[in-house]
């Protein structure tokens, strides 16, 4: 580490102070800046100053309808391609609908519906989906399609991003996922997800629904064949559409899964590029209110240290999850409520449960958790007693 | 025929475990003589008599025995407390800071003096005043509080909104007992006869700690005095005041020494408290660095530590509880580059071969071991046809190093070991790293033969180094709740020392995740570094290179265990423990990271706070991977996880030698 790298480390605290946004040459500074926990607090102020101590979660659960996919992207291990290979598979109505049903009286407040691209089914079948959910519980919100799905719809179905848009919000779609952004960059979208919509019909698919008055998340796949600029360009073209529209809550760095799929030579994805991708992408994207870990991927270990690098959501209780633990993610597949809290507690932020637009829904006050027994109450009776006397001098 | 020696001795409940079984049952020498005449005074009574040579041997304040050096104390016993002790405790209706005057009970001069320490080291200076005993608590008003000691402080009103207990207080500070008294007596009188009848007097009286407590509640009913329960009395005498002069509270008395005379409140600089009759190592007052201020700035402190300046405990507990996370890591990181500036991590390749699972210690966070007692066919005990494959294999793949650990196996003799360890030696290139604390204590009981003993004959049939395994958390308040039947934490960093003392290497090691507090977990660091200062100052002084060579910590992994605990670890505190470690131990030149527990991607973040070791491959490993942890690497996927952290990846061996790879 040079006296010019600290230098350039310094101008670039001073643009984050003052709110001045970071040059692609900075990002990439910033990655291969040797000093990880430099580049984590300044993240860590920058998050802060947006969120101040709150970490938030949300109680939600996945449903992926289909695994039946026209794209053949070299890093899933999901798609299936064809229907009747084996463990392809495609939910009827009923089958979706049973997943809430069977969800009766648990505090769930959002369901994330995602699925291959199967255009073998009529357009109906992705509308119905949502009324049926919307018929079992009208309050539940919907999030639901990528901006890869809705392009393929609208080319599969003949319509507009916006007739397609239009169509689903009536029958009950209430938000966006951020999924299928890849990595922007032609090179490596032609290496890895060739058949998925470009970059710009991406962009442009989000683009139409922040315009129609949807919120949606944006996401950036990470650890397969990209470089670190490509990296960063990315995160630029998701800071100008936001600088566009304002319609992004939150970013979600994910971290590339090797196991079971043609990608699979690539190394596993490391701790530290997680935690620097996070803290740059605070840095870089100030203009996104949320950055999210989603810990079924990195586990729960390396997202609790994120929160110190610029992390303020740790994604929900999900309680079922296919994609990821097909590509060999090994993290408990649904986390307990209790659990998590204790987490963020731990590190020392506040757990607030939020809705999907980020509406509180309750905040920690540091009351006994069910299911953790408090560490003082364990304490034999003249430690506690001398803990309250030490406090006194 | 032989006098009987004038004993006097405190009248305060917290000494009558030592002196009642004296007055009931009297000993009587070879002669059938009485060995002692007994009578009752208080504290700094007692020590005007013996002073005044009105009595032979008393229980006296160690603040007196400052003043007389010429007295020789009785060897293993003391009144003593690890932290809270009840009876010596400032009260006052306003905060102590905005006291002015104490009136201080005239009774004790330990308590005086401790009191002073703790004022001078908090930069307060309010009016101490003498008061008879008992009477300052009834001038406690407004800016005047009182230090009350002995019974009087159980009847203290709850009135007073503040009351500090000075045995917390100092250990919160230096993080060890206090002792505040011994029997002393005028040099020349104590035989090795009553020596032994102390002894026995206090561990009978001990044993009749409910009989005292019921005894004593009665007689304060009788009085017309309050009282308290007899288990609240009980609890006092078995728990609360400690009765032996262990090697612990031995620290704590140089310790409160060194500091009085360092506030000036004495001139008895270099103490030797001596032993009566008994070959027994002397106690001197250590030298210690300056301290700061009393104001504490978490920033000033973790940059002091982060260039290599020296943590108090309770610094220490500052840092455990107020330092943000990436703070504590930062300055961690900045103390191993300057520990460590070649930009290497290194790690080793060796075998974790689990020996016996046979074990009688029955820890309750243990899922490996099966008792002795168990009549099925799950104990074993590794063939040398079974350790010789798996010796072999560690050698083709590059092996350097047997980790040799096993349960407390009662038919494993020292011949046993002596045997595996020369035939080891003889057949393989591989460096034994083998037997942690516990097992060398465990042959010592089995053998009847002195810890130094047995290392020395181990190290002579090849043992190269010990494994700093069994500490968990070295405070025997945790120890006695998860390990009750294992050694004590004085027994485990005991044999350290002695192995240090003959030139042998060893690591040590931290588990948390027992619900230990922060003085807990920075009392663990202080007593390693502790020991591993008087290895350094061994290996100065030219006399061997014995010491820890590495630090390792990680979570205690709870899954399937007896422990009814629910986890409460996480790689957040993990990470944190160990950059507190590596400022704390400034001594100590490594720290392992421990990816086996935490997998290799906190592995990674690890060494950016403060680790500069990537532990071992795992060829084999049967304890934790029982209660849940289940990674496995190889040479090659730690080397891409050093790299990512931007280190270069080197080979090495116990020693810390870089090895060069063919």
């Amino acid at each position: 580490m040079t006296a010019t790298d600290s230098a350039r480390l310094s101008t670039i605290r001073a643009k984050v102070h003052e709110g001045e946004p970071l040059t692609l040459e900075d990002g990439v500074f910033l990655y291969r800046y040797p000093d990880l926990l430099a580049v984590g607090s300044l993240a860590n102020e920058l998050r802060e100053r947006i969120n101040g101590d709150r970490t938030y979660f949300n109680i939600n659960f996945h449903i992926n309808p289909t695994n039946v996919c026209e794209a053949d992207c070299q890093f899933c291990s999901f798609a299936r391609l064809q229907p009747g290979m084996p463990q392809a598979y495609t939910m009827s109505l009923d089958e979706i609908r049973h997943k809430l049903v069977e969800r009766q009286g648990q505090p769930v407040t959002e369901i994330h519906i995602v699925s291959g691209l199967h255009g073998g089914v009529p357009w109906s079948w992705y509308t119905d989906q949502l009324r049926v959910l919307k018929q079992v519980r009208p309050d539940i919100h919907l999030k639901a399609f990528t901006a890869v799905e809705i392009h393929f719809f609208a080319q599969h179905y003949g319509k507009s991003y916006e007739e397609v848009l239009r169509e689903l919000m009536d029958a009950g779609l209430d938000s966006m996922p951020g999924g299928g952004a890849e990595i922007f960059a032609e090179r490596v979208r032609r290496k890895i997800c060739r058949d998925k919509a470009s970059a710009d019909q991406w962009l442009q698919v989000h683009r139409t629904a922040h315009r129609l008055g949807l919120r949606s998340n944006c996401t950036m796949l990470f650890g397969t064949v990209e470089t670190l600029e490509e990296r960063v360009d990315h995160m630029l073209r998701l800071r100008a559409l936001q600088d566009e529209t304002g319609g992004f809550q939150t970013f979600i760095p994910l971290a590339f899964h090797p196991d079971g799929n043609r990608l699979g030579k690539l190394p596993r994805p490391t701790g530290i590029d997680s935690l620097r991708t996070y803290a740059v992408g605070r840095l870089m994207l100030h203009n996104i209110p949320h950055i999210k870990a989603y810990w079924i991927m990195i586990g729960l270990d390396t997202a609790q240290i994120a929160q110190s690098f610029g992390v303020d959501d740790l994604d929900g209780t999900v309680q079922e999850e296919k994609i990821y633990h097909m590509a060999g993610a090994d993290t408990p597949q649904a986390m307990t409520r209790s659990g998590l809290i204790r987490l963020i507690r731990e590190a020392g932020r506040t757990a607030v449960e939020r809705d999907t637009l980020y509406n509180l829904r309750w905040q920690d006050d540091g009351g006994p958790l069910p299911g953790i027994r408090s560490l003082e109450a364990s304490m034999p009776y003249s430690r506690r007693d001398q803990r309250v006397e030490l406090s006194v001098l | 025929m032989a006098t009987p020696l004038r004993v006097c001795a405190v009248s305060f409940l917290n000494a009558w475990p030592l002196y009642q079984v004296l007055l009931e049952q009297p000993p009587v020498g070879d002669d059938g003589q009485p060995l002692f005449e007994l009578q009752e005074a208080l504290p700094a009574e007692c020590a005007r008599m013996l002073a005044d040579g009105e009595c032979d041997v008393a229980l006296v304040p160690v603040a007196s025995y400052l003043e007389h050096p010429e007295w020789e104390v009785v060897p293993e016993v003391a009144i003593a407390a690890r932290g809270a002790v009840q009876t010596v405790v400032v009260v006052s209706e306003l905060p102590l800071a905005e006291v002015t005057t104490i009136h201080c009970d005239a009774a004790s001069r330990s308590s005086l003096l401790l009191l002073r320490t703790l004022l001078a080291t908090e930069g307060l200076h309010p009016t101490l005043v003498p008061a008879p005993h008992g009477t300052g608590v009834d001038r406690v008003h407004g800016r005047e509080a009182a230090l009350v000691i002995g019974d009087a402080a159980f009847d203290l009103p709850a009135r007073f909104p503040h009351r500090i207990d000075l045995g917390a207080q100092w250990l919160r500070l230096t993080g060890m007992p206090m002792v505040f008294a011994f029997w002393a007596a005028r040099p020349g009188c104590l035989q090795e006869v009553h020596i032994r009848a102390l002894h026995q007097a206090r561990d009978r009286g001990l044993k009749q700690a409910e009989a005292l407590a019921r005894r004593y509640r009665e007689g304060r009913l009788a009085a017309g005095l309050p009282a308290a329960d007899e288990n609240f009395y009980a609890n006092y005498l078995r728990r609360t005041i400690r009765y032996r002069l262990d090697a612990w509270e031995r620290e704590g008395l140089v310790e409160y020494i060194a500091r009085s005379h360092e506030a000036g409140l004495h001139s008895a600089g270099e103490v030797h408290v001596r032993f009566a009759a008994r070959e027994h190592e002397g106690v001197a007052t250590s030298r210690r660095a300056p301290r700061l201020g009393s104001a504490i700035d978490v920033d000033r402190l973790l940059e002091r530590a982060a260039g290599g300046g020296r943590l108090e405990l309770h610094e220490g507990i500052v840092l455990y509880e107020q330092a943000s996370t990436l703070a504590l890591g930062d300055a961690a990181d900045r103390r191993r580059q300057a520990l460590h500036p070649e930009g290497i991590v290194t790690y080793i390749i060796d075998r974790n071969v689990n020996y016996t699972n046979v074990c009688t210690a029955r820890c309750q966070f243990c899922n490996f071991y099966v008792p002795p007692t168990r009549k099925d066919h799950e104990g074993y005990v590794h063939s040398k046809e079974v350790l010789a494959q798996k010796f072999r294999e560690t050698e083709e793949l590059g092996g350097v190093q047997i980790l040799l650990q096993g349960g407390l196996n009662p038919e494993l003799g020292l011949h046993w070991y002596e045997d595996l360890f020369r035939w080891t030696k003889r057949n393989f290139r591989l460096k034994l790293h083998a037997l942690s604390p516990t097992e060398i204590i465990h042959i010592a009981h089995l053998e009847d033969m002195s810890v130094r003993e047995v290392l020395l004959r181990l190290r002579d049939a090849g043992m190269d180094s010990l494994p700093g395994g069994g500490a968990e958390i070295l405070h025997d308040e945790i120890r006695n709740r998860i390990s009750p039947f294992k050694n004590t934490t004085d027994e485990w960093l005991e044999v350290m020392r002695q192995a240090h003392a003959i030139g042998m290497r060893s690591t040590c090691t931290m588990v948390f995740g027992f619900q230990e507090t922060a003085e807990h977990t920075l009392v663990h660091l202080d007593r390693l570094r502790r020991v591993q200062d008087e290895a350094l100052a061994r290996k100065s002084g030219g006399k061997g290179g014995g010491m820890f060579t590495a630090f390792i910590v990680w979570p205690f992994q709870a899954e399937g265990t007896r422990l009814k605990l629910r986890d409460d670890t996480s790689a957040w505190r993990y990470l944190r423990l160990q950059a507190l470690a590596r400022l704390y131990l400034d001594n100590i030149p490594n720290l392992q990271v421990s990816w086996p527990t935490l997998g290799p991607e906190i592995g990674e973040v690890a060494l950016r706070f403060g680790a500069n070791d990537f532990g071992s491959v795992m060829i084999e490993e049967n304890v934790v991977s029982q209660a849940g942890a289940h990674f496995m690497l190889s040479a090659a996927d730690i080397e891409h996880h050093v790299r990512q952290a931007g280190f270069v990846p080197r080979r090495r061996n116990m020693q810390y030698e870089l090895l060069e790879v063919a």
